[in-house]
């Protein structure tokens, strides 16, 4: 049944239910309108989304990066410390960057060793104790 | 590296690109404002309820714009009301399992299944039902011919003679065969036919 077989009345019918469509009150296309918005606003995301990987994505790789950097940078040092008492007892001379050096190595290993810890207590002692060797044998 | 990067995504998101979307965007803005008055006293004659029918239109509109908005703005119609129909559909379905048996005293559109189609078949001299109706009782009297309609019926109704679908976009909408609709229309236009005259 194409359109124009349709009985004529139906014409009259669709002018019926325009008029209906168009006589709806204000609070109700209030409503419609905010649902039309909020179903917009549904597909807003997914493009916001996509603007806020980049610089995500950039913050993270940047944090990463620095992470490493610290990381790497602390590894070298730290290694050759691994055992401070030897650096300290049987140096010669005990001087400000051996000290910072040892404070700055792997805490782990001093807090697994409590002998350390107790040997770390008494390093001023220790140096003063050796200052005085170097002055009676000079 | 970041530099690369910044210079990289932009690409992506041309001026262009974001000028095609924003229209987009507005194109199905006005599409929806387009079908949303229509769309709602659909539903209003399938519920019966203003409240319940803007429900309907809003989840229908959500489903659309989740579903369909990527597609061709020439198919957006079909595809509006199609999941208008879904929606149509299982408020039908709930509502019929909730009232079961009061269907039962509600249901005597739906046994025009029986009727003689051919004894009910319009005179085409005839002037038809509603210019015997004055203004706005023509009005009041097809909301009531309309809301007494089975839905299959009245959707049939509403796709083809007020949206002006033709039988396939309404067989598409309606997700069924061609016949189908053609029978649908056939007895919604002769029970429509029947109750304004009765009404006249």
């Amino acid at each position: 049944m194409n359109k124009s077989e349709l009985p004529e009345w139906t014409d009259q019918a669709r002018s019926l239910l325009d008029e209906s469509a168009q006589a709806l009150d204000a609070t109700t296309l209030s409503r419609l309108n905010r649902s039309r918005q909020a179903a917009l606003a549904q597909r807003v995301p997914r493009r916001r989304a996509a603007w806020l990987l980049l610089p995500a994505g950039l913050v993270g790789a940047c944090a990463l990066l620095l992470a490493v950097g610290v990381w790497h940078a602390r590894v070298p040092q730290t290694a050759p410390l691994a055992s401070p008492s030897a650096t300290v007892v049987s140096g010669s001379t005990v001087n400000v960057v051996d000290m910072d050096l040892i404070a700055s190595g792997d805490d782990m290993d001093l807090i697994a060793s409590g002998d350390d810890i107790e040997m770390m207590q008494d390093l001023d002692f220790y140096a003063w104790l050796d200052a005085q060797d170097q002055d009676d044998k000079g | 590296m970041t530099h690369t990067i910044a210079l990289t995504a932009p690409a992506t998101w041309t001026p262009a690109r974001v000028e095609a979307e924003n229209t987009g965007e507005r194109t199905l803005d006005q599409f929806l404002k387009g079908v949303e008055r229509r769309a709602l006293r659909m539903a209003e004659l399938a519920t019966n309820n203003r409240d319940e029918a803007q429900d309907l239109v809003q989840d229908a509109m959500f489903g659309f714009v989740r579903h369909y908005a990527a597609k061709p703005a020439a198919d957006w119609a079909p595809l509006f009301y199609r999941v208008l129909d879904s929606r149509l559909n299982d408020w039908h379905r709930r509502r019929s399992v909730r009232s079961r048996w009061l269907q039962v005293w509600t249901r005597s559109d739906d046994e025009d299944d029986e009727r003689d189609e051919i004894a009910q078949a319009p005179d085409s001299n005839d002037p038809g039902p509603l210019l015997r109706l004055a203004g706005s009782e023509a009005g009041q009297a097809l909301n009531a011919a309309l809301a007494r309609l089975p839905l299959r019926q009245r959707q049939a109704f509403l796709l083809r003679v007020w949206e002006g679908f033709d039988v396939a976009a309404t067989a598409s909408t309606m997700r069924c065969s061609e016949g189908s609709v053609k029978t649908h229309l056939s007895r919604a236009l002769a029970a429509l036919r029947r109750q304004l005259e009765d009404h006249a």
